[in-house]
This record gives structure tokens, C-alpha cells and sequence, in this order.
């Protein structure tokens, strides 16, 4: 299967630049009232969707951005932009 | 008094004919038979720089600031500043003395850590096209600019100068430990169009034009 990315800077690039950061699980949690089972499951558990899941990506071999950018886990495909505004 | 010894990462087979000893690199400043067609010039030992930083405009490296897009680039007094990142950018001092690194931890020199090639001369485009699937040929961009991504298989920094003087100038940069297998494959695409290792003479020159 292919792969191809858009980073917010670079464009379009093949899938084999960059490196999974996972699947984009919200802010991290709050640390007031944080219990251990909490936070295993934000670090841990994955919702693993069969269809369209916003994750994070490293443009490993480019500029070096962290994004985050829609992409439908049946096909492979990403269905929107990467987010730029996440960039890190 | 002990002096450093540098040495490049890269070594040529032709004869050099001319050679200087640089804040103890000994550089290379014509190779026999070097010619005028289309050239490689090895750049390691010219001065490199690295800064990271939140807040890069708050920056001014040589009467130059930070450009404001990645992949953008100034080249001024034989200094380029190019934008990688929102975090990070590079300063590559191509001509000239380079002036002393300022006393800032965002900055960190990284002269001895990489290498840093010149092509220079007619067809470096069509040399770039088979060893990279990056798009150097984009009649949409201005140069100079930087365009970063795998040659090779290996992660690159690659600015695109354009014309200067009466030749087409693309400049590569990547970890030092791939110096060799990089020029060597350079030098290997190249062969079609008689690529050969030249002198800094040859690249330095082209600032005066």
C-alpha cells in the first residue's frame, strides 16, 4: 500500500518521510484529580477507528514539524489537510 | 602550541593542485583537470549554523533576520538564513570570513557535523532529478530556497540558489557519516555529463560575478 502525507510545510511527500506519533488523543489531562487508571488509559488506549481518525505525524526526513492531519485507516488515504495550526 | 586537525568528510580521487590550511581544514582550492562544465565542490568546512529557538524573530544574524515562511531563504554577503520550521533555521556562511558565533544557546555550530556540497553548472537539475523525487524544477518558487527531504534515501537540506553568475548553483547538506556514499553518488549520477570534483575557488568566484 502507498502512502502519501501533506505537511503544512513541505506539501505532498511520499508516506516513507515521516513517522507515526499516533492517533491524536485531545490535550492531556488535567493533573488535579488525575487518577492512575486516567492517565494509563490517555497514555495507552487507542480508539483504533476503522474509518476517518485524526493523528499525529513527524516530517522525519523534511522539515522536522510534528502535524496532525486526517487519514481513513481502511484505505490508507488522508481525507483532509493537515491541520497547521497544530503544528508543533 | 597545538593546532585542531579537521578533516573533511569527503575525499576526492582527483589531484588537488592548490590547497590552503583554514582554522585547521585543509581546503581545497583547485583540483587538476577540474575544467569548467558541471562541478562538485566540497563546502564541509565552511561555517554552518544551527538555532533553535520559540521565538526566532527575535533574531538578526548578519544584519538579516529570520524569514518569516519555512523554506524561504535570504542569501546576503555571502551569508544564507533560511527558515526550517516555526522552531528552527539555518545559517550557512558561503563566502567570506564567518564572523564569531554569538554567546546564545539557541545557537550551535555545526560545521564539523555535516556535509555540505555545491553543484554548480549546466544539468545539476537533471542530476538532482535522479537521485531525489523532489520537485527542484518548480517554475512557481523563487530561489533562493530551501526544499528538505530524502536524496538518496537520506535525509537532506537542499537550497536551490538559482543562477549566479553564468551558472545554476544547488547546494546539499546532510549528516556528516553519509558524506562519502553521498558524493559518491553524486559523482555517479553526474558521470553522464562528466561531473568533476572542483576547487572552493570555483564556487567563491561566482559571489564576485
Amino acid at each position: 500500500m502507498s502512502l502519501t502525507l501533506t505537511c503544512p510545510i513541505c506539501g505532498e511527500r511520499n508516506g516513507y518521510e515521516f513517522r507515526y506519533g499516533g492517533e491524536d488523543k485531545g490535550p492531556r489531562p488535567d493533573r488535579a484529580g488525575l487518577t492512575p487508571e486516567q492517565w494509563c488509559d490517555y497514555v495507552h488506549m487507542n480508539s483504533c477507528v476503522a474509518g476517518v481518525q485524526k493523528e499525529w505525524w513527524f516530517h522525519r526526513d523534511g522539515c522536522g514539524a510534528w502535524f496532525t492531519t486526517h487519514r481513513d485507516t481502511r484505505t490508507g488515504l488522508e481525507t483532509d489537510g493537515p491541520d497547521s495550526a497544530a503544528q508543533k | 602550541m597545538n593546532m585542531l586537525q579537521r578533516q573533511s568528510p569527503v575525499r576526492f580521487s582527483a589531484r588537488p593542485v592548490k590547497t590552503e590550511v583554514r582554522d585547521g581544514w585543509t581546503v581545497v582550492l583547485e583540483y587538476a583537470a577540474q575544467g569548467d562544465g558541471l562541478h562538485l565542490i566540497d563546502l564541509s568546512h565552511r561555517a554552518k549554523w544551527d538555532l533553535q529557538d520559540g521565538d526566532l524573530s527575535r533574531f538578526d544574524i548578519a544584519g538579516t533576520p529570520i524569514p518569516s515562511a519555512p523554506n524561504t531563504c535570504t542569501l546576503k554577503n555571502g551569508t544564507a538564513v533560511c527558515r526550517r520550521n516555526r522552531t528552527q533555521a539555518l545559517i550557512w556562511h558561503l563566502a567570506g570570513d564567518p564572523p564569531e558565533l554569538p554567546e546564545d544557546p539557541a545557537l550551535t555550530d555545526v560545521t564539523e557535523a555535516s556535509l555540505l556540497a555545491a553543484l554548480t553548472g549546466p544539468n545539476i537539475y537533471d542530476v538532482m532529478e535522479k537521485i531525489c523525487s523532489l520537485d527542484l524544477k518548480d517554475p512557481a518558487k523563487t530561489t533562493p530556497r530551501l526544499i528538505q527531504g530524502p536524496a538518496l534515501h537520506v535525509p537532506c537540506l537542499i537550497m536551490d540558489l538559482g543562477r549566479m553568475g553564468d551558472r545554476d548553483v544547488v547546494l546539499i547538506a546532510c549528516s556528516r557519516g553519509y558524506g562519502r556514499d553521498m558524493t559518491e553518488g553524486l559523482l555517479h549520477a553526474g558521470a553522464e555529463w562528466n561531473m568533476a570534483p572542483a576547487g572552493e575557488t570555483a564556487f567563491t568566484r561566482l559571489f564576485d560575478i
